[in-house]
């Protein structure tokens, strides 16, 4: 008995001490060192960097005036501290202390300052979107879907899951409607339909038709994750809130939803961190945001033939923003549970 | 009277709906007859005008618009089927890669995993166009004998030649749709309990073997749904394919609203012929459900 237990783990260690396993080891080796010799030969000797750091306040800010540059940048620039702040957090508490409520409000609060900055008024010269551009155009338009999708996916997921029969079918109805659909198609309809449905003494510019498109298409995206939480809590939570007396609206917002939402966190980020790759298809209906400008920039004769550049430091800016907000995503999936914990009194 | 409350509730929510999607269709009613337009489907059936820069059907640019629309619906087809196919291959062996015994092999392709997720696609798909395959020298190269000859001008396997705008598209989509299959397989693979890996593994079963007859039979089902959704995503990232003049479905139907101005119409029938693809794919998974699923698997 025992002596066939030992043959049984001399065989499954054997699988592991295989020679073709070394031999796949040493090819993948040689592939990884032709890799990093060919892009390291290429980046030295190859490349020509100057389509980038010629126009770094092109791909910063796009086409807005010169002189008012400073705003954009300002904006950008309270961003960037604001995610060290997050990031950093666990790390300076020691010295200062930062609630997360705070953060969380100055984040919200990133959004209307960043309008204000942009469009002007209030003593700012005015700036038409038109000149809106460059990566400051991508975070806005993120910025803006994402905060608009939110609620109106979270009513369509309460509202797929209502009692009534007709809410219930009409938000199925939607939701399933625009999964369906590519989103190219969706701000196709932003751009060029969404005008021919409303009166014609209202116009809205084409970055908010773009918002408005982007929104409703993220929102049936984020009315399946929030249902996804939503049936992740169990019925008894249900039943314990209604013995406690609470209304059916109150158990929405004081007892499913904090917890929905809980759960949720994973899933909206990926839906979030998409919608900021999205935005790039904006480029194609001619919008400059940071592929639209790239765009224009490859099409200048100075500039013919530096694709590869141009491709590989945009790689690494929607590389850098999407991994900020993963991490800055996983904080707080982190801090979730310990501050619901400590908000019971032991 | 819980129950009276919410049928007023409830038909105060039709009486919104119908009143908001009245003055929707009013304000369309309006802007069409204030530009002149009107709906008419009568441009389907005169000539389209423009060439098209492949087509599987004989097409010319005398033919009909609808006969236009439908050479270009073959066209995503064609490249969504391929895409399809490397992509569920490119997946299925990264997915595997990831659970490999080798840790080297499992780094490369969590790498692969986790670069293609963090850039756009359509950035990815220009970087294929422009660089790699507009970027092959004009003389064909020929790796591997006469076998695959790559050149800016197109690609040719065995004879078979492929567009310049085809191969693009087709290796983006794989390889973007490949890693998000890749996590599919992988998450499959970890509903498999251990002791199923450890006891083909004891028993001396090779890698490969074992995971073909042992694991994936087992995951299939946990696999299959996930797989299919993936392939859908894959159908609407195909209309990116505009960004690198492909006559795809969304291209042509895009330059034929710009000539004839008919958006509203124009976007019904794209939206149709999207539906009738997505049909199409949800079909064709269900048939391969029904064959691959053992029944007694089948949820």
């Amino acid at each position: 008995m025992s002596g066939s237990r030992t043959t049984y783990r001399k065989r499954l260690l054997q699988a592991r001490r295989h020679p073709l396993q070394t031999l796949l080891s040493v090819v993948i080796l040689a592939v990884i060192a032709w890799i990093i010799w060919s892009t390291g030969s290429w980046l030295i000797l190859g490349a020509d960097w100057s389509v980038i750091t010629e126009n770094l306040p092109l791909f910063a800010v796009g086409a807005y005036p010169e002189n008012e540059r400073w705003r954009p940048l300002l904006w950008l620039a309270l961003l960037c501290l604001i995610t060290a702040v997050t990031l950093l957090r666990p790390l300076i508490a020691s010295k200062w202390r930062i609630s997360g409520l705070a953060l969380s409000w100055g984040w919200l609060a990133m959004l209307p300052i960043g309008l204000v900055l942009l469009a002007g008024g209030a003593g700012l010269q005015a700036v038409t979107s038109r000149n809106w551009g460059g990566l400051t155009l991508t975070l806005m338009l993120t910025g803006f879907s994402g905060l608009l999708a939110l609620p109106l996916g979270i009513l369509l997921a309460l509202g797929r899951r209502s009692k009534l029969a007709l809410p219930r079918h009409l938000c199925r109805v939607y939701i399933d409607g625009l999964r369906a659909v590519p989103l190219i198609a969706v701000l196709f309809f932003g751009q060029l339909l969404l005008p021919l449905f409303l009166p014609v003494e209202i116009e809205i510019n084409r970055v908010l038709r773009a918002v408005l498109a982007f929104a409703l298409f993220a929102a049936a995206y984020v009315a399946e994750d929030v249902r996804g939480g939503l049936q992740a809590i169990p019925s008894t939570q249900l039943e314990a809130a209604a013995a406690l007396g609470l209304g059916p609206w109150q158990i929405q917002r004081l007892v499913l939803l904090p917890q929905a939402l809980r759960v949720a966190v994973p899933a909206l980020t990926n839906q979030a961190i998409g919608l900021l790759q999205n935005t790039s298809l904006m480029a194609i209906l001619g919008l400059v945001e940071l592929l639209g400008i790239s765009r224009s920039l490859l099409a200048n004769p100075a500039y013919i033939g530096r694709h590869l550049e141009t491709y590989i430091w945009l790689a690494g800016l929607y590389w850098l923003v999407c991994t900020a907000m993963a991490l800055m995503a996983r904080q707080l999936e982190r801090q979730g549970p310990s501050s619901a914990t400590s908000a019971i009194p032991s | 009277m819980k129950r009276q409350r919410s049928r007023w509730l409830e038909l105060l929510l039709v009486v919104v709906v119908l009143t908001l999607v009245g003055i929707l269709v009013n304000n369309l009613a309006v802007n069409l007859i204030r530009t002149g337009l009107g709906l008419s489907f009568e441009w389907l059936w005169q000539p389209a005008g423009f060439a098209l820069s492949e087509h599987t059907l004989p097409y010319q640019p005398g033919d009909s618009t609808a006969w236009a629309l439908l050479v270009s619906w073959l066209n995503s087809l064609r490249v969504i089927a391929c895409s399809i196919v490397f992509a569920t291959v490119l997946g299925v062996g990264a997915g595997a890669a990831r659970r490999s015994l080798n840790p080297l092999l499992r780094q490369l392709a969590g790498l692969y995993v986790g670069l293609i997720r963090q850039i756009p696609l359509l950035l990815q798909l220009l970087f294929w166009y422009f660089v790699a395959f507009l970027g092959l020298p004009s003389e064909p190269l020929a790796p591997i004998g006469a076998l695959i000859r790559l050149s800016n001008q197109g690609v040719s396997i065995l004879g078979l030649t492929l567009s310049v705008e085809f191969s693009a598209v087709l290796v983006g989509l794989s390889v973007f749709t490949g890693a998000a299959i890749a996590e599919v397989v992988r998450g499959g693979l970890d509903s498999v309990p251990r002791g199923q890996w450890e006891a083909f593994r004891s028993l001396g079963i090779g890698e490969a073997l074992g995971l073909r007859r042992v694991v994936l039979p087992q995951a299939l089902p946990a696999i299959l749904p996930a797989l299919s959704s993936q392939y859908l995503n894959l159908a609407k990232n195909s209309t990116l394919a505009i960004a690198v003049g492909y006559a795809d479905l969304y291209a042509v139907s895009d330059t034929t609203i710009t000539q004839t101005g008919r958006a509203i119409e124009g976007f019904l029938i794209l939206l149709l012929s999207f539906l009738a693809l997505n049909l199409l794919i949800n079909g064709g998974m269900q048939l391969l459900n029904r064959i691959v699923v053992h029944p007694a698997q089948r949820t």
